[in-house]
């Protein structure tokens, strides 16, 4: 029987306690984690809490460790674990979209989207005029990278609504063939690019949280948290989708409603993300996944769940990404791939007999 | 209180599958749609339950079903679709309890709770409720789904207004234990005030259980009325394309339907 942390009877096959027990669990290890992010540990304990506590007008703490604290650790920190949730929660609600738990939260084309935007503004943001350059400032990389996400997924989500109903199958169908001319598009502009050029856009499409700072993040932020708010409209309406979208109409639920919410706060939170930090894979497929065997797959506990975990894996990847090259940094997207293509292959290889039917 | 259509029509492209059909259920009897395959039942019940587009008019308990939200539709009746799958590792209890998910059972989770538990309880799967949807057999299966579609529906009445279980199909894939406790829940259900209506494929089932009966060929509503009444050699055998002989035993009355050689 699963300990319950709420019931005072468990049902018999209730996984509602265990979810919240572990929710629990996770909670303290995403603290502990961030505490160890920060440099607890590693700087002395003292100082690194002494710099946390000052800020607040506890105690006292050196300018240094107050900036290194505050000003370079805490908004990447914060990045990658707001980042590491989003995607996270966006992956879930993408397989519950598409009824497949193989579905990644790129496929509603934001990630092929933002690599062309990504990929234009490296190559060709030199020839924006000066006052387009001067406004956007630093940012053209990641303001293109989000502009070219929502603008696709916009492009698949009208492809695939006719008489105000979205089609979710035409919607993937379409996608590839989007993926594939944006792709084509941005194999021509790499064609042109030069050496210097390729060696930004190599290391923007393997992601990293390096380049992390409060100003991006204060932007970025709210627009990844959209995907985070969304969760309890999502969570029932997902549930009952689990046995198709006429039986989820038969159960009450507005199904279009749902449907738009899902792609576009998706759409929202996954360009943000990728705007920031660029391709991170892996992390919205493997996240749900894990949650889902351990606790079942009832939406309104899978969502928290897989936001406090995603944001505990991504962590987990920036702090390898740190460490194992150091002084050098590998970039997170190299890091979560190596622990992520190898879990997704066993999930195949343990799904396989599923798959086949 | 009546469950009525009229007018119903359904066309795909130039084809006609439902060609101004008129329906009536009534609240407390069992009402079963029947006719040979291809002859529109199914789409019938999905204009009904609101899933297909149609021409014609659905009214439930009086009220015009088109300007109902699908939330409101859901208050009134539950649907039972003829086969389901379910996406994700989900257990007994938990599909089950889909049949709450539109929150419109009750504001009290402990009330929800009750409510699963009996409508497992009643299909015969107690003690299943860890099991995973995915590793029941296939009238395992059936009967899970049933109990979600009860629970969405529990109380046969509410507020005064009776509620409506629609079925496609139910014991098509069940043994006749369990065609026979499917129907008899059925049964129930319309006894104490709800009204059920059932797509059959089964005569003598529907004979047995069914109050009405609406008898579809070719799109078109041929007869409808008691099974005493519908059920003649002359109107089955034409529309069904198969001579059959319907018989009358002297102990319950009901008519039996008995297929004879087609040479």
């Amino acid at each position: 029987m699963p300990s319950s942390a709420t019931a005072a009877a468990p049902l018999a096959g209730d996984r509602r306690g265990r979810a919240a027990a572990l929710r629990v669990l996770l909670l303290a290890v995403l603290g502990v984690m961030a505490l160890l992010a920060l440099g607890w540990g590693a700087a002395g304990d003292t100082r690194v809490l002494a710099a946390l506590t000052a800020r607040f007008g506890v105690g006292e703490a050196s300018v240094r460790d107050m900036t290194i604290v505050w000003d370079i650790r805490m908004p990447r920190v914060l990045t990658a674990m707001l980042v590491g949730a989003g995607l996270a929660v966006s992956g879930a609600v993408m397989q519950g979209l598409f009824r497949n738990p193989l579905a990644d939260p790129g496929l509603v084309g934001v990630s092929a989207g933002a690599g062309f935007g990504a990929v234009a503004a490296i190559v060709l943001g030199g020839f924006l005029p000066a006052a387009v350059l001067g406004w956007v400032g630093g940012y053209l990389v990641p303001f293109a990278a989000f502009l070219g996400g929502w603008a696709s997924t916009l492009i698949l989500y009208a492809i695939a609504t006719r008489g105000g109903r979205t089609s979710v199958a035409t919607m993937l169908l379409a996608g590839i063939a989007l993926g594939a001319l944006t792709g084509a598009l941005t194999g021509f502009i790499v064609y042109r690019a030069t050496d210097d050029q390729l060696r930004d856009l190599t290391f923007w499409g393997m992601g990293s949280v390096a380049g992390a700072t409060w100003a991006k993040l204060l932007t970025a932020g709210p627009i990844i948290a959209v995907g985070l708010i969304a969760m309890p409209v999502l969570s029932r309406p997902l549930d009952a989708l689990a046995l198709g979208e006429s039986v989820a109409a038969h159960l009450g639920i507005d199904t279009q409603a749902m449907k738009r919410i899902a792609i576009l706060s998706v759409a929202l939170s996954v360009g943000a993300s990728v705007a920031i930090t660029g391709g991170i894979g892996f992390v919205g497929i493997v996240v749900p996944h894990i949650l889902r065997l351990v606790q079942g797959p009832e939406h309104r506990n899978l969502l928290p769940n897989c936001a406090v975990l995603g944001a505990i894996v991504l962590l987990a990847a920036d702090m390898v990404s740190r460490t194992v090259v150091a002084p050098a940094e590998l970039p997170i997207g190299i890091v979560t791939a190596t622990m992520g293509g190898p879990f997704f292959l066993w999930i195949l290889l343990k799904n396989r007999r599923i798959l086949d039917i | 209180m009546l469950y009525e259509g009229r007018g119903i029509t359904v066309s795909y492209g130039t084809r006609t599958v439902l060609d101004r059909v008129d329906f009536a259920a009534r609240a407390g009897e069992v009402t079963a749609i029947v006719g040979p395959n291809g002859s529109g039942k199914t789409t019938l019940l999905r204009s009904l339950s609101g899933e297909a587009a149609h021409a014609g008019q659905v009214h439930i308990n009086g009220q015009d079903a088109e300007a109902m939200s699908a939330r409101e539709r859901a208050l009134h009746r539950a649907v039972l679709p003829q086969s389901g799958s379910i996406a994700f590792p989900f257990n007994v209890l938990e599909l089950v309890r889909l049949g709450l998910v539109a929150g419109l059972a009750s504001a009290d989770p402990g009330e929800g709770d009750r409510i699963v538990l009996a409508a497992i309880a009643r299909v015969g799967l107690k003690g299943c409720e860890a099991r995973m949807v995915q590793e029941l057999s296939g009238g395992e299966r059936q009967r899970a789904q049933l109990a979600r579609v009860l629970v969405q529906i529990w109380q046969p009445v509410l507020a005064g207004q009776p509620r409506w279980l629609m079925l496609d199909e139910p014991v098509s894939a069940l043994d006749i234990r369990h065609q026979l406790t499917i129907m008899r829940l059925s049964q129930d259900y319309a006894r104490a005030g709800g009204g059920v209506i059932a797509v059959m494929h089964d005569l003598n089932l529907t004979a047995m259980f069914a109050d009405r009966v609406s008898l579809l060929y070719a799109g078109k509503l041929q007869r409808s009325g008691a099974p005493s009444e519908v059920f003649n050699d002359r109107d089955l055998s034409a529309c069904y394309n198969c001579p059959v002989r319907v018989n009358t035993p002297p102990d319950n009355g009901g008519p039996w339907v008995l297929p004879q050689s087609m040479v």
